[in-house]
């Protein structure tokens, strides 16, 4: 991929700040912003990448905090409390892209509690994510597949060499690796041997000799007595598993026409070409002309954790924050309850984001964030500290400006001016600069990041 | 009816949007039932109901010789035939029965019957009698998985009530969600929302947006106006039973794709003074189910719905010495709607031909489901039970 360079036709400039932060974290603040801007896109991207984004808000003792909370809720066996603890992370964390990848990867490897029933197996697959998430995939694959939760969820302990079940098979090579078409439904069956004695004790991986098919088997055009790890080795090596780890990073990073499917092709070539590698995959994809083209901006649909992590630290509501439990409430309802993905295909995202609940439900969080009753006390959104990071006279128009440019990706005169009209034209009945933030956060634009 | 001009002609929000909101296009379409446009209201018995005195063998010697205290007065009884009644607290039922609405299929159950809440209720829920896969998908969750996801987003299958998706409704690609209360589907009052933008036809993703919006907007509007001013006829009683389906009605009429609904009533499991808990519930649910499909009959939208009852199992013959019923077999199940072919169906049980004390079952659940996925909602699956002829061609 080319190198993205600052030009005149891609400046950096806030937009391209902005959209950095959306895409790789979920949301810079202003000085945050400023800070990126005139340091030059090289420097902001090296932050990124070593974890150290963000400043704002980020306590010293983010890692025992974020230890403490993750242990409790772990102790409770409280799955909510686990969905506020991730929420805690993405907040506060200085290294959002991590939490970003860590947050695609369990969408990747959907696994939902409600089968496996158990927050501290949930929290260990979540820890793998976090831990492996830049690393070659085929490490990520290898851990993921063998621990509790992922054998758990796809039934490994039923798959015995007497009756084999194939759900750990099929989603190994659908979902996690190659992708459909690349594979016969033999090779499924064949697979599904090869996994027999893949089983937990005591939320571990154990291997039961007695279960497993040690017989020939014939997968992907191959013949052997293949094990597990041959099988996985096997899915890793093979191309389709490259294209489609390269589709989900693109996926993940570019937007609705943003990339071309040659272009996705030669980024799986590469990425083949360095053993499945996350950690350069994710560099190269940041440095490069096509993220920061004026295609790639505001083309993507915010999901509920992004719209929700990203207003929150947008309107610097961190002192205090929000409930975390009450913005995980919120995030299920607008359709990504974290830890509960709703089949094994993940949530799809892009526009199935959309749907009627989730628009009423995004328009009552941007009333219910802005006007504070999230925080306990209630505390609106601070529109005085906001209103000085505004240059020269604080108009409505300069103000509806520079709260357009934290939240929404690509807007134009005439947005800003619909804003005004439908709030400024009211009575004077309170605080409407908080009203206009409400509204900007409400609009159909700013669903987009 | 609602009036569409009346509702342009006052939402600022259309002002400028040239496209017309999703639902209004639907309601236009809705007074023809489509196959695809057929919902599934499932209604599961949480307990193990009590199937001898809600169907109950009036005629049948065995009824008066095993249920001394539990028997309930043949004159008060809701006759359906010469043989067999329904509990008199089910009078709406009754009515149901009386406008060719109600289909009784007796001695519902499955070979080896399995006494186990959880277990049994996962057979009914998955048709595997294998424990493995009692916690992967459920019937209605395979047969959503066929066919296409609901165009405007909704789920394939939704629970109403605070209770997790059950199994049934679990698919491998289909959505299930849950939703509790009507105001996740309100705007705020004071919610500030600005109008649409110049353009909303285009395909690009800022269009999109914008006509969601404008969509969504109108749906919360439209489930508002039902809110506060419910149509005749649309008389609830105050229970949660009925509340939830009330809840469904309003999706319902506001166009929502959901095509299967699904909502749990508990307290079945009568194990003690079985009388008074047994009345109320069956009292409650022949009432909210007739409140339900009298709402729907007034918005000419019940041709397109059928409610299913089951339960787990049913109750032992014989009571026991608590004035109650221990864990049974077979059951009655009920179908519920204009589209059903009314009148009993299958055998009714015999009280004085058991099995070790239990009702022998006169059909397989699985022919009903059968029945269900081929005959109304039309959705292409593997079952092997044939099916019963529930429905009008």
């Amino acid at each position: 991929m080319k190198a993205y360079e600052p030009s005149g036709h891609s400046p950096w400039n806030v937009q391209r700040v902005v959209h950095l932060h959306r895409r790789a974290g979920f949301a810079a603040t202003w000085q945050e912003i400023q800070r990126d801007l005139d340091d030059g896109p090289d420097a902001a991207i090296d932050r990124l990448l070593a974890g150290k984004a963000y400043a704002t808000g980020v306590p010293e003792d983010f890692d025992t905090m974020s230890r403490v909370i993750g242990d409790a809720a772990v102790a409770a066996n409280n799955p909510n409390r686990l969905k506020a603890w991730w929420l805690y992370r993405m907040i506060f964390s200085p290294d959002p892209l991590t939490e970003r990848l860590t947050l695609m990867w369990h969408n990747h490897f959907a696994t939902s509690n409600l089968k496996v029933g158990d927050v501290s197996v949930m929290r260990r697959q979540n820890e793998i994510f976090r831990e492996c998430a830049r690393k070659p995939f085929g490490e990520l694959l290898t851990r993921v597949v063998k621990d509790p939760a992922i054998l758990i969820w796809l039934d490994a302990d039923s798959n015995r060499k007497q009756h084999p079940n194939e759900n750990l098979a099929r989603e190994l090579m659908e979902l996690f690796s190659m992708g459909v078409g690349n594979y016969t439904e033999n090779d499924v069956k064949q697979a599904a041997r090869g996994l027999t004695g893949w089983t937990t004790k005591n939320g571990q991986f154990r291997f039961v000799e007695q279960y497993h098919d040690n017989g020939e088997k014939e997968f992907l055009g191959k013949r052997g007595t293949f094990t597990g790890d041959d099988l996985l080795q096997t899915v890793l090596d093979h191309p389709a598993t490259a294209r489609r780890i390269a589709w989900r990073l693109c996926d993940q990073f570019f937007g609705e026409g943003a990339l071309g499917e040659e272009a996705i092709d030669e980024f799986a070539t590469e990425l083949r070409n360095h053993d499945l590698d996350i950690r350069r995959a994710v560099e190269t994809i940041l440095r490069s002309e096509a993220f920061f083209a004026a295609k790639n901006i505001g083309t993507r649909v915010l999901g509920p954790i992004e719209f929700v992590v990203g207003a929150v630290r947008a309107l610097e509501m961190l002192d205090p924050p929000p409930s975390t439990l009450v913005l995980s409430e919120w995030t299920a309802r607008l359709g990504q309850d974290l830890f509960y993905p709703p089949n094994v295909f993940g949530w799809s995202g892009g526009r199935e984001w959309i749907t009627t609940r989730s628009m009423i439900g995004r328009v009552a969080f941007a009333s219910e964030l802005a006007r504070g009753s999230l925080r306990r006390p209630d505390k609106p959104v601070d529109v005085a500290k906001l209103s000085k990071y505004v240059d020269g006279d604080s108009t409505h128009e300069a103000l509806a400006e520079f709260a357009t440019s934290l939240l929404v990706p690509v807007s134009s005169k005439e947005f800003r001016q619909r804003i005004c009209d439908s709030v400024f034209a009211k009575e004077d009945t309170g605080d409407l600069t908080c009203r206009m933030f409400e509204a900007i956060l409400a609009s159909p634009e700013a669903q987009l990041g | 009816m609602f009036n569409r001009r009346e509702f342009l002609k006052r939402s600022s929000l259309l002002s400028l949007a040239p496209t017309v909101p999703a639902f209004l296009a639907n309601t236009a379409r809705a007074a023809e039932a489509k196959p695809d446009d057929r919902i599934l209201v499932v209604i599961q018995l949480d307990g193990g109901n009590d199937g001898i005195n809600t169907v109950v063998p009036f005629a049948d010697e065995g009824y008066a010789k095993y249920r001394k205290e539990l028997k309930l007065p043949t004159d008060r009884l809701i006759k359906l035939n010469d043989e067999v009644g329904l509990h008199q607290a089910m009078g709406d039922f009754g009515k149901l029965w009386e406008t060719d609405r109600l289909a009784v299929v007796q001695g519902a159950g499955y070979p080896n019957p399995n006494r186990s809440h959880d277990v049994s209720m996962a057979i009914w829920q998955t048709c595997s009698f294998d424990p493995q896969e009692h916690n992967t998908h459920g019937w209605l969750g395979r047969a959503l998985d066929q066919v296409q996801r609901p165009q405007d987003g909704s789920p394939a299958a939704m629970l109403v009530g605070d209770e997790q998706p059950p199994i049934a409704i679990r698919g491998r690609r289909s959505v299930a969600a849950a939703i509790d209360r009507i105001d996740e589907f309100t705007l705020p009052e004071s919610a500030v929302t600005s109008k649409a933008g110049p353009d909303v036809s285009a395909n690009d993703l800022t269009s999109f947006v914008q006509r969601s919006s404008v969509d969504a907007f109108a749906t919360a509007e439209r489930l508002s106006e039902l809110a506060a001013k419910p149509d005749a006829g649309a008389s609830y009683p105050n229970t949660t039973l009925a509340n939830r389906l009330s809840l469904i009605s309003r999706l319902i009429k506001s166009g929502f794709g959901t095509r299967v609904f699904y909502a749990v009533q508990s307290g079945y499991d009568t194990h003690a003074a079985q009388l008074p808990s047994h009345f109320r519930l069956l009292r409650d649910l022949s009432s909210g189910v007739f409140a339900f499909l009298e709402d729907l009959r007034v918005s000419k939208l019940d041709d397109r719905v059928t409610v299913l009852c089951f339960s787990e199992f049913g109750r032992r013959v014989k009571e026991n010495a608590s004035l109650g019923t221990d864990h049974g077999t077979a059951g009655p199940v009920f179908l519920v709607g204009p589209g059903i072919n009314a009148g009993l169906h299958s055998k009714t049980p015999n009280l004085n031909n058991l099995a070790k004390g239990d009702l022998k079952m006169s059909v397989d659940f699985r022919q009903i489901y059968s029945s269900v996925l081929s005959e109304w909602l039309e959705i292409p699956h593997n079952m092997e039970q044939k099916p019963l002829d529930l429905f009008d061609a």
